[in-house]
């Protein structure tokens, strides 16, 4: 008898916690990929709803990365965020209390899963926090019918950079240059050179400014030296194709990149970018995911966006989105998939960005970064457009974020 | 005056041009003016790329909705601070004027906060209600109403006639340049407007035509060819009004000063 009425209380039990479970949950999904990318997104996240039926997402395009941030801010006074959505790191460093670690509700297989750049730049007080969505490195993209090995290091990229650019009709002006930077629109092409001297722009415990030390110099000195034979522009690179050699751009760019080489009649190539003086790594670029911890979102719709937030992570679902989308995976063993390595051998290009993307570094999460950004990319387009020395320009730089340091 | 012209017209000719480009022919350089093979199908590629059925209505009801109610806001108020009486009527309107200096990208974020107090995010009614009042459109009937007469108001009194029978009666009709061209500014501005709806809305079917040509663009590049396409039929009815409310348009804006 009793037996009999423990079972059934244990059922009983069993029968309320899966009722529970599977109460209908609705999560807000806020976005910032236009429709192009949209289609594959919606398909993701029907493939998550017919998962786990009793969740309904309600997928938002919220128009541009910057109205998206505009949203998420306008959201943040009014206490209406969604219960997750892609953000840049530096949108979220200052509402960090807002929130939900999704890292705490994922396995250890999970987390060693993410690639190691991508790690840090998730990571808040020790916890992962968000996690990668839509990512892309940058690349050394080049013209092939002029460049048949690109340049593997510095001193080559300089040589080509140097021998590349010339005055074709003999009219005083360059017609075509060996290389091309944006450095107000992407100052990251700054911070590559530096990663790659061995540099970064501040310590490890944000204490000090280290912009500035020898690795900046050595950065900003090859900048320097690569300024005659550069094209700088806040424009889209992929509008001047004709007129640049080889370039740095985001492997995002490359549909863009490659209609543009054929308007220019000639055949684009994707490299890893030239290796510095210490490394040949890169910047990994673009949006994760973060859920919000506010009160208008409840513990189920939390969880339920920790669960959409994990599914997008699987192999197979961030290879699907990097097929479909032109970002790279975010997991390694999605570079282990049979049909990823298919995706590879059907498109050569890809194999650069995939071999780049493991060894990319993401931007530091300092709260002020967004400020610094903008130090970045001023004084950056000033040593570039020859308005300042490379060094002051660098000292410059130094001074700025220095007062940018205390948050 | 013919050049002038010529400069005028360019950007639309580069739109509609670009409308019939394949995505190589818009991004090539120098452009090409003339494509070679017309692209018709871009106009059905683009609006089927996002509900634009939706958007169009969403634009026409919002645009006249928000005209509608400005025009009979700006009439009463303009006619209050033309023709009327009252203490501290030049402060106030001192006070009104002074609102145009705040740059709106300050209220956005106050506004949508009270909004979304009140329950109005992704509805119709915090996409009108909070556009239904012009300082602008006030100065300018203001402006316009006070060069009318007060011996009409004498003569109307005299005969019984209430002050809101005289307004709607004989200052409404002696003023429809002006009228028409609050609401034709109204409904550009509501038509046009980008930043406050696409704050207020969530979900597509709240979204109006310049939120819906976002969908070409993104952080890598922009599809021309599909945007102009869109931004060509998003243009059209913008066109159809002005070439019928022209005459009056250019009358109201020279009879009231505003260059």
């Amino acid at each position: 008898m009793l037996r009999k009425l423990i079972v059934g209380l244990l059922g009983l039990l069993l029968g309320t916690v899966a009722l529970a479970a599977n109460e209908p949950v609705t999560i807000d999904f806020w976005h910032a990929m236009s429709s192009g990318h949209q289609p594959n997104l919606q398909k993701l996240v029907d493939d998550f709803m017919a998962e786990y039926p009793y969740i309904m997402v309600n997928l938002t395009y919220q128009g541009s990365y910057s109205a998206l941030q505009g949203k998420i801010n306008a959201a943040v006074a009014a206490g209406n965020l969604p219960t997750i959505a892609q953000v840049y790191e530096n949108w979220v460093t200052p509402i960090q209390s807002l929130l939900y670690p999704i890292g705490p509700h994922m396995t250890a297989e999970e987390i060693a899963d993410i690639i190691d750049g991508l790690v840090p730049s998730n990571t808040y007080n020790g916890v992962l926090t968000t996690v990668p969505f839509n990512k892309s490195i940058m690349v050394l993209y080049y013209n092939a019918d002029l460049i048949p090995n690109p340049p593997t290091t510095w001193g080559e990229f300089y040589d080509l950079a140097k021998a590349l650019t010339v005055d074709l009709d003999g009219d005083g002006r360059i017609d075509r240059y060996g290389t091309a930077l944006r450095p107000a629109a992407n100052p990251e092409q700054f911070l590559v050179f530096l990663n790659q001297a061995g540099g970064s722009i501040l310590n490890d415990d944000w204490t000090a400014v280290t912009l500035c030390e020898e690795p900046g110099i050595t950065a900003v000195e090859f900048c320097g030296r690569l300024i005659p034979y550069t094209f700088v522009t806040s424009e889209y690179i992929s509008d001047h194709m004709g007129k640049v050699a080889m370039f740095i751009d985001t492997s995002a760019g490359y549909n863009y990149n490659k209609t543009g080489a054929t308007n220019a009649g000639y055949t684009l190539g994707v490299a890893m970018l030239p290796a510095g003086p210490v490394n040949r790594s890169s910047m990994i670029q673009g949006t994760n995911l973060a859920v919000f911890n506010t009160p208008n979102q409840t513990q189920a719709q939390k969880d339920a966006a920790v669960l959409l937030a994990r599914f997008l992570l699987r192999p197979e679902n961030t290879a699907y989105w990097a097929m479909k989308s032109g970002y790279q995976p975010v997991t390694k063993s999605a570079y282990q998939l049979p049909a990823w390595k298919e995706f590879v051998a059907a498109n050569p290009y890809q194999q650069a960005m995939s071999d780049q993307m493991l060894v990319g570094f993401s931007q530091i999460l300092h709260p002020n970064y967004g400020d610094m950004r903008t130090v970045l990319s001023t004084k950056f387009d000033e040593i570039m457009r020859g308005a300042v020395s490379p060094l002051d320009g660098l000292r410059a730089m130094c001074e700025e974020i220095e007062a940018l340091l205390e948050y | 005056m013919a050049v002038g012209c010529a400069i005028m017209l360019l950007p639309f000719f580069w739109m509609v041009t670009t409308s019939l480009k394949t995505e190589a022919g818009a991004m090539r350089m120098p452009p090409q003016w003339i494509p070679p093979e017309p692209q018709w199908e871009n106009y059905v590629v683009a609006w089927n790329m996002a509900p634009f059925g939706r958007y169009f209505f969403n634009s026409f009801f919002i645009a006249i909705m928000c005209t509608i109610g400005e025009v009979i806001t700006t009439i009463l108020a303009a006619y209050a601070f033309a023709k009327m009486r009252f203490i501290g009527k030049e402060v106030l309107f001192a006070i009104f004027l002074g609102t145009l200096m705040i740059p709106g990208e300050m209220l956005l974020v106050p506004n949508y906060v009270t909004l979304t107090r009140l329950g109005w995010l992704d509805r119709y009614e915090g996409l009108i209600i909070p556009w239904i009042v012009s300082v602008f459109g006030i100065f300018l009937l203001r402006q316009f109403f006070r060069s009318i007469p007060d011996e009409l108001w004498d003569a109307a009194r005299i005969d019984g006639c209430s002050r809101l029978r005289y307004l709607w009666r004989v200052i409404v009709p002696l003023s429809k340049p002006a009228i028409l061209t609050v609401a034709l500014f109204k409904f550009l501005g509501s038509w046009n407007s980008f930043q406050w709806v696409l704050l207020m809305t969530n979900t597509e079917s709240m979204r109006t035509v310049p939120v819906g040509l976002m969908t070409f663009s993104s952080d890598i590049g922009t599809a021309y060819h599909l945007l102009m396409a869109a931004s060509v039929m998003a243009i059209v009815p913008i066109l159809i009004l002005f070439f019928f409310t022209q005459k009056q348009f250019i009358q109201g804006v020279a009879r009231t000063g505003i260059k």
